[in-house]
């Protein structure tokens, strides 16, 4: 995966995304232990212009390199990655993210605080889950987590 | 009662709660295990999971 990374933050120092973290499963697998999971979640901030968030760049960049779609991926250096465009919660998971390297590459991935808020607010079965194990299998800041849960109205 | 119940296994005697108690460290070492070990492990279960089901995808990484 050493050059998933690579070309991640490639679109960055291009200027075709703002920023960048690593969300989903693979950050999960991160704190906790290994569990199949088959796509890299990466949640980005973009310059928008009015309403329309527009990916076409981020995609135009990677088919020039030769990258293709399979489904709802494009599948770089062997490996299914789906960009997000970060909401609120998620704007600041990646300004809060926790910088990581794989294979001497430097990444981002969110914080398991703002993970769990992220997966708790989706509320699926799977999203659930994955809130046991980080919870069960790293430690937590449970005081910024509560934070968090409260100033996005997760946690009343 | 359930909860008492012990288990031998050779010359140890667990309890039922010790098991549990063991799986749980058990669980917490392998998330300590490094992002690259991980990735590592990931690509195997995405092997075996094809060879079950005949679908899904395994990462082709370099």
């Amino acid at each position: 995966m050493r050059k998933t990374p690579e070309v991640i933050n490639e679109l960055k120092d291009k200027g075709v995304i703002d920023d960048y973290a690593i969300g989903g499963g693979i950050a999960t697998l991160f704190y906790a232990e290994p569990f199949l999971t088959y796509d890299l979640d990466i949640f980005i901030t973009i310059k928008q212009s009015g309403k329309i968030i527009d990916l076409t760049p981020i995609y135009d960049y990677l088919k020039s390199k030769g990258y293709k779609w399979k489904d709802e991926h494009i599948v770089i250096e062997g490996v299914p990655v789906q960009f997000i465009v970060a909401d609120e919660l998620e704007e600041e998971g990646i300004k809060n993210a926790k910088g990581i390297t794989y294979e001497g590459i430097p990444n981002k991935v969110f914080s398991s605080e703002h993970l769990i808020a992220i997966f708790l607010r989706a509320g699926r079965e799977k999203d659930i889950q994955k809130v046991k194990m980080l919870l069960q299998q790293t430690k937590i800041n449970k005081r910024r987590l509560k934070n968090i849960l409260r100033e996005n109205l997760i946690l009343k | 009662m359930a909860g008492d119940m012990k288990i031998r296994i050779g010359r140890k005697i667990l309890k039922k709660e010790d098991i549990y108690r063991q799986k749980e460290i058990f669980h917490r070492e392998q998330a300590k295990l490094s992002f690259e070990e991980k990735i590592k492990i990931l690509i195997q279960l995405q092997k075996i999971a094809k060879n079950i089901k005949r679908k899904g995808i395994v990462w082709k990484i370099r």
